[in-house]
């Protein structure tokens, strides 16, 4: 809302300085978000009256003036603008005068860079002035004639004084619930109550009971819906001529952010800014039977509003009617059949009290947010009608030449509720948390304008004004009085702290050591969006069976899902720092992944990494270690070996529907307990080609909800260390190349051989002599007794019995 | 006999000079003091020396043993040294080459900034619980005294799922989680991702993470000066000490009065710049009593009962913190960015 503090003044004196009204209304709930200085872009501009007009000699278009400006002096201007006449009264910038718009609107726009006004010779006639265009002195972008002032203006005076320059327009952001403050009368009630000032009402028009004028001028009413409509007033007028609002009038509008039209809108759009109550006009000539009928539009029919726009009603929109057709969309916008034009000679004024969510709803369908409909959405004052067909009626008698025709027509089916709030005045103390004088407390509630009555030394009775919908419960006094003492007056204090230990966060504690166990070996956090294209939900489906989420409502077709995996979101960071010429990227995200179940949405935990590049350097002239699929597997060890019971994890050649996007020989599901947790492996070469990614990239993703359920089983038994000497044998196995190294490894763990304490790869040798169908596996089994040092002897017999039962197992022969 | 080991004396000395190698003096080893040499010859000769001399002849080969060996251990001993020197020199590192690189990461500047916040909140006795992302119409807008036409509740503000399913706009959902199921006095805070229809720019994202905090206690214990206080100290941990607060009433669907806070420009420490506006403040969070209707959505008793809330966005704390002004920095993931963050810059 902008409030220009010359308008505010008419309303409340102030003795405070601007800013401090600006810091003042800041902290109380109506933040000033920007403070606009206007000065006159001109200097010695004065009004004049024009005495007389004579054709130029040589120049059709152009006119001789005489132009008195009073004491500023009396001056001969040569003029083309088409407006100019005898009698009108006119802006005279003088020579020597300064236009900051310059003449024609060319100059800078900086008065001191404006050069003073030469006297010109035009055509043969000199001129010693220039009657100026609301262009040349930068009020508007009307440059169609000169400006016109008021008949009444003295010639002579300062034109800024005419105009009320210098002044300060505040721009203030009002909230939802403060309706009430979007009108500059509104505003000053509120400063009036914060700087404890006096307020002047605004001038409103007697109405006479009854009014001369004939039968033939009433208006009737009828509310046919009376749930969307509580309260409808209706104001003829007539002997209207419609003609340009004055200067000071078109001012104030556009001061406030509005276009002036003509003298009878500009008055209903000048008293909603002031009193916050939007005004429709109808032309009174288009209204059949003088009848308005406030009704439900009809199911699916069509409205032109002003603006010339075709509009589908339905019948959840009010508007507004005569016997025959619909006039306006209520509240909203006025139709063309009623609109008020150069002809206009009578009109009906209407002011009317709207339900608030019939008004939003019907605007925000339409997409047409207006002045007015913003108003009605937050609610105007309940009972301001009357008072500003009131102010209206004052205008249009002063500016439109117009009088009341008939009695004011005013119903109100449907009165408002009578609230009254019962305050504890102890409880007010509680809820700050500082004791206030009663005194105080009623105080500063009258100054709002609550009635407040005392029910008994501890309570009062308050009744909140009509304009303040927002204030229904104590909560909303509190936050008034707290509000108008300023908040800085209440005390800042520490609650007494209770000694207990809070509860443990398991699901924190397990993400943080993951983090902590990431950034270890080398991964850096990343943070994607969780939004994905339909295509990375196809190519990077869910670890668990799940439909992708689909948001109903996206903002592009590529974001228009939520992400099954934090895969996608990890390789498009890897490619935006590969085309920043990034040669190693490692980066990890732990995040939320969706899908859509039978059961309905779901949300659940993930933790995934990418690994592109050099992974670990050897130091000056070493080859980097590159990473590969063993880099992230190694990292994964790493980090489950401090996550999850040893010996938990096992790790298996992935079966290919499994994860389309991993390279089918160099990917391996992660299992704990023979769940399922996660995968480890590298990029598919296909989905690496389809994605831009030039060399190989290695990913991981485990499900953190299941990490989670599996590292709760962690714990230790805590053993001395072996009294006595391990015995290693080493063996290595021709096996056939397709076997696993880990199926070796188990076949030596489940064998029988109590003894045996370890069992380590520690070499896979193919070629040689050994033929392209079988490969070597080197082997070092540790065997140990709890209770005695091994004899060779003993040793070697476990050992050879095992071997032998191993290679039957796995049809092996002994290397030798 | 004396005479003859005088001789072996004077020779054996005279070959184990300084120069002498080692080869050299191994063969004087074994010559003099080997199993057969010339100290073990004279010895087994013991016999033929008169009784008298016996033991100044004994006296005399353990004295020349005593010598040579001693002679031999100082040049043994002197020539390690001369090997140690040799191969130390021969070990010297460049040591101004860089150390073996360690792979090494670190953690976003949002997790560092996440991480920071409720570091203090855990040291105010705040308890951190995370909520769902995926929420219905009365968690995320009902139960928090949302009109039911309130325009956040519309398509053009609000993400929304089928079967009635939505994106939480703000992390507030928690307060009525936690309510729901727990009982005061309660001290908890909420941290987590909230999703608006907002464009992937300098100024926004649809994807931001908020921490939402409450505390909640029988009426008459926990009051606006309470709020007051926890979010003055906690601007002061977060900030710096010096950081000036001030509360401003304003309005939210879900408190009761309502306050924005601000804190003194961290650019112009309150002397107006542009960052601020001129106005030497920046806002930083929303707060309030918690709305009676609230607690009545959740099954409270308003008269029993009262709390206050706060919530706070934790990309626009760190822009401002970190004095840069583009939130796309966060979801880029450019490594130049995040490397500047491998200390917890964020969280310092």
């Amino acid at each position: 809302m902008k409030l220009p503090l010359s308008w505010l003044g008419e309303f409340v004196t102030l003795e405070a300085d601007g800013e401090e009204l600006c810091r003042r209304l800041t902290v109380a709930g109506l933040e000033v978000e920007a403070v606009e200085h206007l000065k006159p872009a001109f200097l010695d501009v004065y009004t004049a009256e024009v005495r007389a007009v004579e054709r130029h000699p040589n120049a059709d278009r152009l006119s001789v003036c005489d132009v008195d400006a009073g004491v500023a002096g009396r001056y001969r201007v040569v003029c083309g603008a088409p407006n100019v006449r005898a009698g009108m009264k006119a802006a005279l910038a003088r020579v020597g005068a300064r236009l900051a718009a310059g003449a024609h609107g060319s100059g800078s726009g900086r008065i001191e860079e404006a050069p003073p006004l030469e006297a010109a010779v035009i055509r043969g006639v000199r001129s010693e002035g220039m009657l100026c265009s609301e262009l040349e002195l930068a009020l508007s972008k009307d440059h169609e004639g000169i400006l016109e002032l008021p008949a009444d203006t003295p010639p002579g005076v300062a034109l800024s004084e005419v105009l009320g320059l210098p002044d300060t327009v505040l721009d203030i952001a009002i909230t939802p619930n403060r309706g009430d403050c979007l009108s500059v009368y509104g505003l000053a009630r509120e400063v009036a109550a914060l700087f404890d000032a006096p307020l002047r009402q605004p001038h409103f028009l007697e109405l006479e009971a009854a009014p001369a004028g004939s039968e033939r001028d009433r208006v009737r009413v009828r509310i046919e819906a009376p749930e969307l409509c509580p309260r409808y007033a209706a104001l003829p007028m007539s002997g209207i001529s419609i003609r340009p609002s004055p200067i000071w009038l078109r001012r104030r509008l556009e001061l406030c952010g509005m276009r002036g039209l003509n003298n009878v809108v500009d008055i209903t759009n000048y008293v909603m800014l002031e009193l916050g109550q939007p005004l429709h006009a109808f032309d009174a000539s288009q209204i059949r039977e003088r009848e308005i009928v406030v009704r439900r539009a009809e199911r699916d029919s069509a409205f032109t509003t002003l603006d010339g726009v075709e509009r589908r009603l339905n019948a959840s929109d009010l508007v507004i009617a005569d016997r025959e057709r619909v006039l306006a969309i209520a509240g909203v916008m006025g139709g063309r059949n009623s609109e008020v034009s150069e002809t206009t000679t009578a009109i009906i004024l209407e002011s009317a009290y709207f339900e608030p969510a019939s008004i939003a709803r019907t605007a925000r369908r339409l997409g047409l947010r207006s002045e007015s409909s913003y108003r009605f959405e937050r609610g105007i004052d309940r009972a301001g009608q009357a008072n500003a067909l009131r102010r209206a009626a004052e205008l249009v008698q002063q500016l439109a030449g117009g009088r009341v025709a008939a009695p004011l027509v005013d119903l109100e089916p449907r009165p408002a509720a009578e609230r009254r709030i019962t305050v504890d005045l102890g409880g007010v103390a509680a809820a700050l948390g500082t004791r206030l004088p009663d005194e105080e407390i009623k105080r500063r509630l009258r100054a709002v304008g609550v009635t407040v009555t005392l029910l008994d030394p501890n309570r009062i009775e308050a009744v909140p004004p009509s304009f303040r919908p927002d204030l229904n419960e104590t909560a909303d006094l509190v936050e008034e009085v707290a509000r108008l003492k300023g908040l800085s007056e209440i005390p800042a204090e520490l609650p007494v702290r209770r000694a207990g230990v809070l509860p443990p966060n398991r699901d924190r504690a397990l993400a943080r050591k993951l983090r902590d166990l990431l950034t270890g070996c080398g991964l850096v956090e990343a943070r994607t969006l969780a939004f994905v294209a339909p295509e990375d939900n196809r190519h990077f489906p869910s670890l668990q069976a799940s439909r992708p989420l689909v948001v109903t409502n996206p903002l592009s077709s590529e974001l228009s899902e939520m992400r099954a995996s934090l895969l996608p979101g990890l390789l498009g960071a890897l490619r935006f720092n590969l085309n920043r010429e990034a040669s190693a990227v490692h980066l990890f995200e732990i995040g939320k992944v969706f899908g859509e179940m039978d059961e309905g949405a779901r949300e659940s935990a993930r933790v995934a990494g990418v690994s592109f590049g050099d992974y670990a350097y050897g130091g000056i002239g070493q080859a980097p270690i590159k990473s590969g699929f063993f880099t992230v597997k190694g990292i994964l060890e790493a980090c489950l070996s401090a996550l999850l019971p040893q010996g938990a994890v096992s790790y298996e050649p992935i079966e290919s529907p499994q994860a389309p996007y991993l390279h089918p020989g160099r990917a391996a599901t992660i299992k704990c307990g023979g769940e399922l947790i996660g995968l480890v492996g590298e990029l598919h070469p296909a989905e690496a080609l389809r994605l831009e990614i030039s060399a190989p990239c290695s990913l991981f993703e485990l499900d953190v909800t299941l990490l989670a359920v599996h590292s709760s089983k962690l714990y230790h038994t805590i053993v001395p260390p072996p009294r006595f000497p391990a015995v290693r044998r080493d063996v290595a196995l021709v096996v056939n190349k397709t076997l696993a190294a880990g199926e070796v490894l188990k076949a030596f763990w489940t064998g029988n051989a109590p003894m045996l304490e370890s069992v380590e790869l520690f070499d896979v040798f193919e070629g040689g002599n050994l033929g392209d169908e079988k490969k070597s596996v080197a082997v070092a089994c540790r065997y140990r007794s709890a209770d005695r040092t091994l004899t060779d002897e003993e040793v070697n017999r476990t050992h050879t019995g095992l071997v032998d039962q191993v290679a039957r197992k796995l049809g092996a022969s002994l290397r030798s | 006999m004396k005479a003859q080991l005088e001789e072996i004396r004077t020779r054996a000395l005279g070959e184990l000079s300084d120069e002498a190698d080692e080869a050299q003096i191994e063969a004087v080893r074994v010559r003099v003091l080997g199993r057969s040499g010339e100290l073990t010859e004279i010895m087994r000769r013991m016999r033929e020396v008169p009784p008298a001399e016996k033991p100044l002849v004994g006296r005399l080969v353990n004295e020349i043993k005593n010598e040579v060996e001693a002679r031999i251990a100082q040049l043994v001993e002197h020539r390690r040294r001369e090997a140690l020197s040799r191969s130390l020199a021969e070990a010297r590192l460049d040591v101004t080459l860089p150390g073996l690189r360690m792979p090494r990461g670190w953690s976003h500047p949002l997790t560092q900034t996440r991480e920071r916040m409720l570091e203090i909140f855990e040291a105010m006795g705040f308890e951190v619980v995370e909520t769902q992302d995926l929420e219905d119409d009365f968690h995320n807008f009902g139960a928090l005294n949302f009109p039911p036409d309130h325009p956040a509740r519309e398509m053009q503000d609000t993400f929304f799922l089928p079967g009635g399913m939505l994106l939480r706009t703000h992390t507030s959902n928690g307060q009525i989680r936690v309510m729901e199921r727990r009982s005061p006095p309660l001290a908890i805070v909420c941290p987590g991702n909230c999703y608006r229809r907002d464009e992937l720019s300098v100024r926004a994202s649809p994807m931001f993470s908020q921490i939402e905090g409450f505390m909640v206690d029988r009426a008459g214990v926990i009051s606006m000066a309470h709020l007051k206080g926890v979010i003055a100290e906690f601007l002061r941990a977060f900030f710096g000490p010096d950081t000036g607060v001030r509360f401003r009433a304003s309005f939210f669907p879900f408190t009761e009065p309502s306050a924005e806070v601000d804190i003194s420009c961290l650019l112009c420490k309150g002397a107006g710049c542009r960052v601020c506006k001129q106005s030497g403040w920046t806002e930083i969070l929303g707060s309030g009593m918690i709305h009676p209707n609230v607690l009545r959505a959740v099954g409270y008793d308003p008269m029993q009962y009262a709390g206050f809330a706060f919530g706070m966005g934790i990309e626009r704390t760190s822009l401002l913190k970190l004095g840069v002004d583009d939130m796309r920095l966060f979801f880029e993931n450019d490594l130049r960015f995040l490397a500047q963050f491998r200390a917890g810059e964020a969280a310092s």
